[in-house]
């Protein structure tokens, strides 16, 4: 790399005089070595799926889980250091909190991105800190229906409000990545780690985005978000991996509005047509080195 | 009726202990509601503001801008509830700014409670808060003495409201016309200035809708019928 | 340091309640008025300050300067009016300086109605607020507890029924100066007659986007006139029934009076002059 020895990247509080900052470049290099996270949204909600390596055949299998719940609608998987992910959950959870104690009503998902980005961004400035050593996806459900004021007593009237603006629709799911610099955006589907490249390009040729499109079911997206796990996968690099699934649907779908785990006989399901998927890959690649 | 020293509300549960008031304070002893109606809210007060037997102001504003189509009904003490109306105010502003969109009628109402219930020990304001938002349409919310909150179809308030709850039982229906949903207001306020001493002056309104806010005066020269500018 | 000092609060409440009445503050028992016309606005006050049953200042000046473009008229207790309307005078100038504009009356109102509000009642100040700023012409009366009101005429004080009976049957919109200026002082003159905490004269300060005039003792109807007789009474007035003569000499038959030693010796006590 340019840096080396160059001084410019041996504090967050130096720019390169090409305007760069090096310790957020590094950052980004950590997160490159950690597993491949995932996100698609569709129309019903939102998937999350990781690939957790396995670094030790002494860890409990389905345990340390990697997807974490920041409030009843929220969740956040992230690629690279996983304590520094841990502690930027913590954080989220402390936003999605501050906003229930301040407005009485759950943070919407652009929100709580954008007071993470904000967060992450600080520590790109600060001589006495370093980068986040992750990339993190937002994922959540916004309800489009009235909700409450937490400490409302009652339920309130029974009759609609008057005065709604007809055919005008209100949240739903949304799907945020945050990079280390503290940049981000929304996506229909987000990929990072060390199997981006390829899970990116599977996520490309979804229906998730465009007019017209939109046409991917949840448990499809849940279906497709193994897959595409089991492809970003390089088998030669990591031997074992263990599939992390959660998702977001409405209020009239599967969750009922909240960030729960995939259930075992759908993940199982999904992984079982994942490597049917990529063994028909395979058949197709061995055929034609036949023919 | 008795007025005990407890500083809590009357049996009746509308008249508030008047020793909460400071010697002195100047007092909304007054008419106040808010209305939802098909295009979105109504709110209608009085305009009688009292230190003790005497009318300090006899067309006081408790119609209060909070945001551009929030706003609130106040009653109680003026000087309290002029406070925590500015302090809201600011807060919504500030929302508006931090988040780039506008609060929503629940947004102030949550900031108002939180305000209300805190210092409850400290203040006596009563509260009604209506607001016209693009999700929910027009919304009502009533903050009472000890800063509970209450989603309402229609709420009414003040010492004057003690004397309208037939009238308005009667008289309410849901998803009115903007003219009925007025004249409803109107003939409502009437009749609690006319039996509530503490009430009186000038009828205000002010219509919150997709168009925004629309102001209302009604003069006693003209026996409350023409609407002034 | 700043605010107020409580320590004394309880023993002065158990000597008060053990009978001992409590000292009383200057109240400056007042009318205020204050009345906005085309082009600018009038506020006028009486100048009695009491104490009590006592008048303790009989041309006292109750029009607070808080810029060149915004004035006071103060009512409540004297202390209070002075130091509140001084304090945010100075908070005024400095936030004109470092802004660089005009101040404006519904900063000074919004200072002072935050002060008097975070005191809750205790400043006893009665303010009306009155000034032309670069929006346009202002008239507010802010209350102790820290309530405001934006009316275009108002009164304040014990004096604010009669005036205000006066500005309810005389007052018209568009009003000139002149007229706004003798409708001021007229209700001033009705405070000054008709209520006890009132009295002496009526000052007026008019506010215009140009200048502040103040007319001091603008009226002057409690005028001490010549006293009607003489009262120094020639010798002689009263009789004579008898007479006796001491003499100096025999004062010591009444009064004796010793030198005592002093304890260091022979210095002799000094007196003073």
């Amino acid at each position: 790399m340019t840096s080396i020895g160059t001084g410019y990247d041996l504090a967050n509080s130096i720019f390169s005089p090409d305007g760069r900052n090096f310790q957020v470049e590094y950052a980004v290099k950590a997160v490159e070595n950690g597993g491949t996270s995932i996100g698609i949204r569709c129309k019903e909600g939102v998937v999350l799926a990781v690939e957790k390596i396995i670094t030790s055949k002494l860890l409990k299998p389905n345990a340390n889980k990697r997807i974490a719940t920041v409030d009843r609608h929220l969740g956040i998987v992230y690629s690279g250091m996983i304590p520094d992910g841990r502690h930027f959950v913590d954080r989220a959870r402390d936003e999605a909190r501050a906003w229930r104690d301040t407005f009485k009503t759950p943070i919407a998902t652009a929100d709580l991105a954008s007071r993470m980005g904000g967060y992450m961004q600080a520590y790109t400035l600060y001589q006495s800190v370093r980068p986040f050593g992750i990339t993190a996806i937002i994922g959540g459900f916004d309800p489009s229906t009235d909700l409450p004021v937490d400490g409302e007593v009652g339920r309130g009237p029974s009759c609609g409000a008057g005065g709604k603006v007809p055919g005008k629709t209100f949240g739903g799911p949304g799907l945020y990545m945050i990079e280390p610099s503290g940049l981000y955006w929304g996506y229909y589907g987000a990929a990072t780690g060390k199997g981006r490249q390829a899970a990116k390009a599977e996520l490309e040729k979804l229906d998730l985005a465009g007019p017209g499109g939109e046409s991917l079911t949840l448990e499809q997206a849940v279906k497709e978000a193994a897959r595409i796990i089991y492809v970003a996968h390089d088998d030669n690099k990591d031997k074992d991996f263990e599939l992390e699934m959660t998702w977001i649907s409405g209020p009239d779908g599967p969750t009922k509005g909240l960030h729960q785990e995939v259930p075992r006989a759908l993940r199982e399901e999904a992984e079982r047509l994942a490597k049917k998927a990529l063994e028909s890959d395979d058949e197709d690649e061995d055929g034609k080195m036949e023919e | 009726m008795e007025f005990g020293n407890s500083g809590f509300l009357n049996e009746d549960g509308i008249h508030l202990d008047m020793d909460r008031l400071k010697k002195g304070e100047v007092n909304l002893g007054t008419s106040i509601m808010a209305v939802t109606f098909k295009d979105g809210v109504i709110l209608g007060a009085d305009s009688r503001t009292t230190t003790g037997a005497y009318i300090a102001n006899r067309v006081t504003d408790k119609l209060t801008q909070v945001h551009d189509t929030i706003w609130c009904c106040r009653s109680g003490s003026a000087a309290d509830t002029q406070a925590v109306a500015d302090i809201v105010k600011y807060q919504l502003e500030l929302f508006h700014m931090m988040n780039g969109k506008p609060p929503t009628t629940q947004t102030a109402a949550a900031i108002f409670q939180e305000i209300c219930y805190a210092n409850k020990d400290m203040l006596s304001a009563g509260l009604i808060i209506a607001g016209w938002d693009e999700r929910h349409g027009g919304q009502v919310y009533s903050i009472p003495l000890g800063g509970s909150l209450h989603k309402q179809p229609y709420a009414i308030g003040g010492s004057g409201s003690t004397y309208i709850y037939g009238y308005c039982d009667a008289n309410w229906r849901e998803g009115m016309e903007e003219e009925d949903a007025v004249n409803f207001v109107k003939g409502a306020l009437r009749e609690a200035i006319k039996w509530d001493g503490s009430s009186g002056g000038v009828i205000r309104m002010v219509v919150l809708t997709a168009k925004g806010a629309d102001r209302h005066l009604y003069l006693p020269d003209t026996d409350y019928k023409v609407r002034h500018a | 340091m700043p605010g107020f000092d409580f320590s004394n609060y309880n023993r002065n409440a158990a000597l008060h309640a053990r009978g001992m009445p409590l000292p009383k503050a200057t109240s400056t028992g007042t009318t205020i008025v204050g009345c906005l016309y085309d082009g600018g606005v009038v506020i006028a006050a009486d100048t009695r300050a009491t104490s009590g049953p006592i008048v303790a200042d009989k041309n006292c000046e109750k029009l607070h300067y808080i810029s060149s473009n915004i004035w006071c008229a103060g009512a409540g207790t004297a202390a209070d009016t002075e130091f509140t309307t001084a304090l945010v005078s100075s908070q005024l100038e400095l936030h004109s300086l470092s802004t660089g504009r005009k101040p404006r009356v519904v900063t000074c109102m919004t200072l002072l109605k935050q002060h008097l509000f975070r005191h809750q009642g205790y400043i006893g100040a009665y303010l009306v607020v009155a000034g032309v700023d670069p929006t346009g012409t202002h008239l507010f009366t802010v209350h102790a507890h820290g309530s405001t009101d934006k009316l275009p005429y108002v009164t304040m004080g014990s004096g604010s029924l009669a005036a205000m009976s006066v500005f309810e049957t005389q007052w018209k919109p568009q009003l000139t100066r002149d007229e706004a200026v003798k409708l001021c002082a007229d209700a001033i003159e009705a405070g000054i007659w008709n209520d006890l905490g009132s009295g002496s004269n009526v000052d007026v300060a008019v506010i215009t986007a140009e200048k502040t005039t103040l007319l001091r003792n603008y009226l002057r109807p409690n005028e001490r006139s010549q006293k009607l007789g003489r009262y120094v009474f020639p010798k002689g007035t009263t009789a004579v029934l008898n007479e006796k003569i001491i003499r100096k000499e025999d004062l010591s038959k009444f009064v004796t009076v010793h030198d005592l030693p002093t304890e260091t010796g022979d210095d002799k006590m000094e007196i003073d002059a």
